[in-house]
Parts: structure tokens; sequence; C-alpha cells
């Protein structure tokens, strides 16, 4: 007894530490609260542009829902509609577009600068875990939100990452192996991709995950509010500025930039115009399935080593990542920022080769069999 | 006889009132050529006052200034329906801040005890007649539609008579009553121009542009000490004010930017009656795909065995794609002997589908992740990323009578043989009990 009630004050003290509720008015939120100066400073911006580019997300989102219809019959030809005849609507559908792939960037750059600068130190265990949960949530969105154009990429590219689930299935010993084909129906709603899937899709895409989204966001936010700015470096200048007013027009100022060149990209460049037209005909459930079926860019650091090596050790590295990500305030406590440095360039480096060299490097290994 | 007067007396009054009363008073009375500030009498209404007269007056005395001066480019400009309503609204503008100054500034003399000690009847006289020039203008402009356009036109040659001393007073007088009154009490003002405070007006600081800006150092520690605390406000206030103007600002243009994108969105669409109809079809075609894709599905749940296609239309390097009992798409060929081959198209990798071209080696390819498949036994080729073989479907063969002549099932045992005329008018179906 005395034991347990032990534990529960332990668990008590880690939340109290971790979630300082005390501190949560405005003299500590907003007017004590400053920013460090420092050479890593730029990076202080990166979680506000995610956040800008969710916002954009979730107003163009918004708007594409009114003329955006889930049905296998109409959700291609009510995309068209938008692009071609709705008013402005090629600009709206084209800064969504646009605003998702930025969003997933920022989110990637804000993860590894984060994590180069130990700001996921103790007490910041929380915000750490909400950001990875946000990174999953927005590759959810990415993942379901492919699906709605419904046209050839968009469905075969979701028929490759369902089956991909199934094929986990070799790997679990006895009964569990039919496991991942449950799981894989259960997400399709029927035994292909079809109408049920796309309503499951537009349902999570639409609401559930913006719920969710909105709720660790909230949590996240909240915690950097507590806790402040962290200290970003191993011997700080000592200079500050005052978060407001001056760090936030700095950093609406940099919005304002930011918009305007997604505006302008948005205008004058459709994101589809870096695939071939024919998979963006609708789909054809008839037809062969077109060449070049690829998932967006984001997803080519996953997809181009499940291309090329046994999917186990895809399995595992998928595994070992997700939980490392999840641990990572316990596992690397005791490291310094030099070697959480050169662990980020490790990892940028690796995410940009795969997402810019991973055709050519795939056509290399695929020549040497 | 009036109109000789008011439209050719008055202006030479005027103009001889304002030469020679201005250079009189800048001989006698030099030091008189101020604006008698009163700012340290009271400087709260007068922020509101001075700062929007000054600003709309000076605007619109530079319109009239361009607008006569040079009828020709001001004419040309304001053939440009845009650029006349942008004219016309700063226009309008200016003159309500200018409404707004007087009319503080006539109130302010009235109502402050410290002010009406200095206040001279030609104070008052200069605002009213002021007033009043502003209130006819406005007149004008409200009532008399595009001043700016035919302005130019009709009262510059009036105008430019007075100047040439050859006053033609034929030109103004069937103008309208407001723009008479535009024109006297102008004459009444300039005549009264250089016995009043207007005088400031010709004496600009020019040199205040360019002059070395001035330090103000107390001697004493305790007031320098207050001024700068003072200055450090001032300037903090200031940036504080930049960064509203430039958020504000800014704000507002982008949601000029955007609503105007966002709110047209909602907007009805545009489309021409053949865009209408093309998007009906479109629309009308889909929904008949799905339709047929349903019906495809009812008849696979009612039917014994379906329909594939006749053995005739059958190939043996080109698959015909037909949808199996499982909804799954499959192909069908043909093989040397005439029997059909019936493949599942869905790839045992990842589920796309396979291609229907046959290679010169007998293999279909899937393009996905780039397998090989042999139509005979519908292994993979060595290297491809799917392991397992396409499953061969079951088939029975028709004749005209719907008899079943040959059949066999997804194990590959056949029952029956073909003939040369089953081979021209055969019908190949799949059947429910292979499946």
């Amino acid at each position: 007894m005395e034991d347990k009630k032990n534990k529960f004050q332990i668990f008590l003290e880690f939340m109290r530490e971790r979630l300082p509720l005390q501190k949560m008015n405005f003299e500590t939120m907003v007017q004590k609260k400053e920013v460090p100066i420092h050479r890593m400073s730029w990076a202080y911006y990166l979680g506000g542009l995610t956040l800008l580019f969710f916002i954009i997300q979730l107003v163009t989102g918004t708007l594409l829902l009114f003329y955006y219809q889930s049905t296998v019959s109409d959700a291609y030809v009510s995309v068209e509609f938008i692009t071609l005849y709705v008013k402005s609507g090629f600009l709206i559908r084209n800064l969504h577009t646009w605003s998702s792939s930025c969003m997933i960037f920022c989110l990637l750059a804000h993860m590894i600068t984060t994590f180069a600068m130990k700001a996921f130190d103790r007490p910041r265990e929380i915000t750490w875990i909400t950001g990875v949960l946000l990174l999953m949530l927005t590759f959810a969105f990415g993942f379901t939100g492919y699906l709605l154009p419904w046209h050839q990429i968009a469905v075969n590219a979701t028929k490759v990452v369902l089956q991909s689930i199934e094929m986990v299935g070799q790997y679990l010993p006895g009964s569990l192996s039919t496991f991942p084909t449950y799981l894989k129906e259960l997400i399709q709603g029927e035994t292909s991709v079809g109408q049920a899937t796309l309503s499951r899709f537009t349902a999570l895409h639409v609401v559930i995950l913006p719920l969710l989204f909105f709720g660790v966001l909230g949590l996240h936010l909240l915690s950097v509010q507590l806790h402040g700015m962290s200290q970003g470096v191993d011997k700080p200048t000592g200079k500050k500025e005052k978060f407001f007013p001056i760090f936030i027009i700095k950093d609406f100022w940099v919005w304002g930039c930011v918009f305007l060149g997604v505006f302008i990209l948005a205008q004058c460049l459709p994101f589809e115009s870096f695939s071939a037209y024919p998979l963006f005909e609708a789909y054809n459930s008839l037809g062969s399935t077109p060449d070049g079926i690829k998932p967006e860019w984001y997803f080519y650091f996953i997809y181009y080593p499940l291309e090329m090596l046994p999917f186990w050790v895809i399995m595992i590295g998928q595994v070992v990542a997700g939980v490392g990500l999840i641990l990572t305030p316990w596992i690397f406590k005791h490291t310094s920022r030099k070697v959480l440095g050169m662990i980020a360039w490790l990892v940028t480096a690796y995410l940009v080769i795969i997402t810019v060299f991973g055709p050519q490097i795939y056509e290399v290994v695929k020549g040497a069999h | 006889m009036f109109d000789q007067f008011m439209f050719v007396g008055l202006p030479y009054v005027a103009l001889f009132s304002f030469i020679v009363g201005s250079i009189v008073r800048y001989r006698c009375r030099q030091f008189s050529y101020s604006s008698l500030s009163t700012q340290f009498l009271e400087d709260r209404w007068l922020a509101w006052a001075s700062f929007p007269w000054h600003v709309g007056i000076l605007i619109i005395l530079m319109g009239h200034l361009v607008a006569f001066a040079m009828p020709g480019l001001w004419s040309s400009l304001m053939s440009v329906p845009l650029f006349l309503l942008v004219v016309e609204a700063i226009g309008v503008l200016c003159s309500f801040l200018c409404l707004m100054g007087l009319i503080i500034l006539l109130v302010r003399r009235f109502v402050d005890a410290k002010l009406q000690a200095v206040t001279s009847y030609l104070d008052i006289i200069a605002l009213i007649i002021l007033l009043f020039q502003v209130c006819s203008g406005l007149s004008i402009a409200l009532m008399h539609r595009w001043g700016a356009a035919w302005a130019p036109g009709a009262l510059g040659p009036y105008l430019h008579s007075i100047f040439l001393l050859k006053p033609d007073v034929s030109l103004v007088v069937d103008m309208p009553v407001f723009v008479k009154l535009h024109i006297m009490s102008a004459c009444v003002l300039i005549m009264f121009f250089p016995f009043t405070r207007l005088v400031h007006a010709l004496s600009l600081p020019f040199q205040y542009f360019v002059r070395a800006p001035q330090k103000v150092v107390w001697t004493n520690t305790r007031a320098q000490a207050r001024f700068e605390k003072k200055e450090k406000y001032e300037h903090e206030r200031r940036l504080f004010l930049k960064a509203a103007v430039g958020v504000g600002s800014s704000i507002i243009l982008l949601s000029l930017g955007t609503l105007d994108k966002f709110l047209s969105y909602f907007l009805k669409q545009d489309t021409t009656n053949s865009e209408q109809s093309h998007i009906l079809a479109k629309k009308l075609q889909h929904l008949k795909q799905s339709a047929a894709e349903r019906e495809l599905e009812l008849e696979r749940m009612r039917q014994s065995s379906i329909f594939v296609a006749n053995l005739s239309e059958l190939s043996r390097d080109r698959g015909k794609y037909f949808i199996d009992y499982l909804m799954r798409p499959a192909l069908a060929f043909i093989d040397e002997e005439g029997y059909p081959i019936l493949l599942s198209a869905k790839c045992t990798h990842l589920g796309c589908t396979v291609g229907q071209n046959v290679d010169k080696d007998g293999r279909i390819l899937c393009p996905c992740h780039i397998s090989y498949f042999s139509i005979k036994t519908g292994e993979p080729s060595e290297g491809s990323p799917a392991k397992e073989p396409l499953p061969h479907l079951g088939w029975e063969i028709r004749d005209g009578q719907g008899n079943i002549l040959v059949e066999q099932d997804s194990a590959g045992s056949r029952k029956g043989t073909l003939d040369e005329a089953l081979k021209n008018n055969g019908k190949l179906y799949i059947a429910k009990r292979f499946s």
C-alpha cells in the first residue's frame, strides 16, 4: 500500500515538472517570455512556419469541402470541376497541395533542429512526444488526403501501401499472421480499395485527424508556452529578445513572406506538373496500372528502401525508428549537443539523398540484379 | 452686369490685393509672416485638425494646379475610367479630411478660453471662407460628377482668359450655381489672403529638410534626465506605432489579396452552355461506369457462370481484361492449341494490375515494381519482387445453345476437347464452382 502511494506520488511529481500549470499566467507566458539569440536562432521560426502551413491547410481544406464529393463516381469529376470551373478553385486546390508539402518539409526541419538543439531535454519531454505524434498525424493526413482525388496514382498508390501492410503477416507466428490482413481490410472497409475506403479516408482526413491534431497541437503549444524557449546551444550568448512583441512581429514578417511565396507558387505552378499526365486520369478499375506509381515525395525515405531491401529489414527499421523517436528524450538524455548535431546531420543527409536521388539509386540497385 | 463684376472685377481686385498686399506685408511687417501657431495653447485638438486639413488641402490644390496648368496631359489621363475613378475618390476623401480639420479648427476657436484670447476676426473669417470653399467644392464633386474630367475643358479657358488679361465672362455664366460660388469664394479668399495667417503658405521652410538635426541638451541634469526619459518613451511609442501600422496595413493587404480569391470561390461559376453540357456528360459517364461496376458485382453474386469473351476474340499477345468472381481484375489469353488461359491480373507482390501486353518471351509485366510473369505458368521470373505465381482461373466453353463442351478447373485439369468449329464460335465463361 505504502509502495503504491509512493509510485503515484512519483508520477504526480513527474507531471508537475513537465506541466507546470502554476506558470499559466499572463506574466510568464506573455510578458516575461524571451527568445535566446545565437547562431541557431533561425530554428525558432520553424515551428511557427509549420503552424502557418497547418492554418493554410485548414482554410483551403474547408473551402475544398464545399465542392468535393466523396463518391467513387463523383470524386474525380468534382475535383476536376474545382480545378477548371470554380473561380480561383485552381488556386485553392493548388495552395492545399503545395502547402501540404511545405508543412511536412518544415515539420521535418523543425524536428531535426530541435533534436540537434537538445530541446527535448528535461523538462520538455511532453513537448517532444506531442511533436512526434503531430508528425505521425501529419503523415496520416498526407496518406489519407492522397486518395481523395480518386485518380490513377491516388488509388494505385493507396493499394500498394495497404498491400504492404498485409506483407507483415508472413513474419508473424501462428494465428497472428492473419492479423495484418484483418488490419488492412479494417482500413479498406472492403476486400479492395473502393467506395468504403474513400468514405473512410474522407472521414479521417476531414474530421477525425483534424480533431486529434487540434488536441495534440494544443498540448504541444501549451507546453512550449509553459517552459519557454529552450537554450539551444551549449554556451548561451546571454543575449535574448522579448517574445512579445519583438519575436512575434519578426515571426509574422516571416509568415508574410512565406505566404506570399506559396501563394505565388500556387498561382503559377501546378503541383501536378512534376508527374506524367496519365497518372492524373480518372481511376479505371478495369485497366492496367499505369507506369510510375509512386507515393508523394515525403514518403520516399521509406518507399525506396522498401523497394530495394528485404521487407523484414524495413519492418525492424520502422519499429526501431518509431520507438526511438518517442523515447528520444530518455535515450539521448546524456548525449552532448555536438553528437546530437552529428546525428541530425546524418539523418538530414539520408533524407535529402534518398528524396532527391531515390529514383537514380533505385535504378542502380535494380540494374545490378 | 452682376456677372461682369463677379467674374471680371472681383478676380482682378483679388489678384491686385494678393500681389500688392503680400509684397507690402513682407516688406513692412516681415515678422508677421507666420501661421501664428497656437500649438502651445492647445495641442490635443490641433493634432486632429491641422494634420488632416493640411494633408487634404495640399493634395487638392496640387490636383487643381496640375489640371489647370496642363489640361492636355490631365485630360488624357482622365480618359482612363479607372484613373478617373481613383482621382475622384482621392479628391472626395481629401475634401472630407479638410472638412473634418476645418470644423475642429473652428470649434476649438470657439470653445477654448485661451484660444479666444488670441483669436482675431480675420482668423474666423479666413476659416469660414475656407469652410465655404471646401463645401462648395465637395458639392460640385457630389452633384456634378466627374469634375476631374470636365473641369479642365470647361473652366480652364476662363482661367486662362483671366491670366492673359482677356477676360471672357461668357465661359462661366452658364455654369451651375455651385461652380459660380466656388469661383467667387476663391476670389474672396485670394483677396483676404495677405491679411490673414494664411500667408504662412508663402513661407515654405525648405531648409528644415536639409539642415543638420538639432540635439537638445539641458544644462540642468534633472531636466536632462526627464527629457531623455521622455525621448525614450517617444521613441518606443514611434516604434510601436510603426509596427502597428506595418502589421495593420499588411493585414489589410493580405485580406484584400486573399479575400478576393476566397469570396469569388463561392460565386456562381461563369460556364458557357457547352462547358456545362461537357461537365454534365462527364458526370454521367462516370456514373454509368460506377453503375456498370455495380452490375458486374450483382451479376457475380447471382450467376453461376459469367461470359468473358468469344473464343475468336482472344489473342496470344494481347490479353483481354475481365473481372473475376472476387471482383478482381483478370486477363484472358489463348495458347497455341487454341485453349484459353485465364490468369488473375492482381500482382502477387503489392496488388497492382498487371499489364495486358505479352512480350516475346511470353511474359506480362506488372509496371509498379517490374515483375514479369509467364502467362503459361503464372510464375514470376527470376529477380522479380513478386515471389508467388499469378493464380490460374477455371473456365468453361459453351456452344451457341449454352451446352458446356470443354471445361478446366483452376488447378488445370481439363475435360473435353476443342474442335475447329468451337474455336470459331465457342463462348468462354468463368464459373462460380471453380472459384
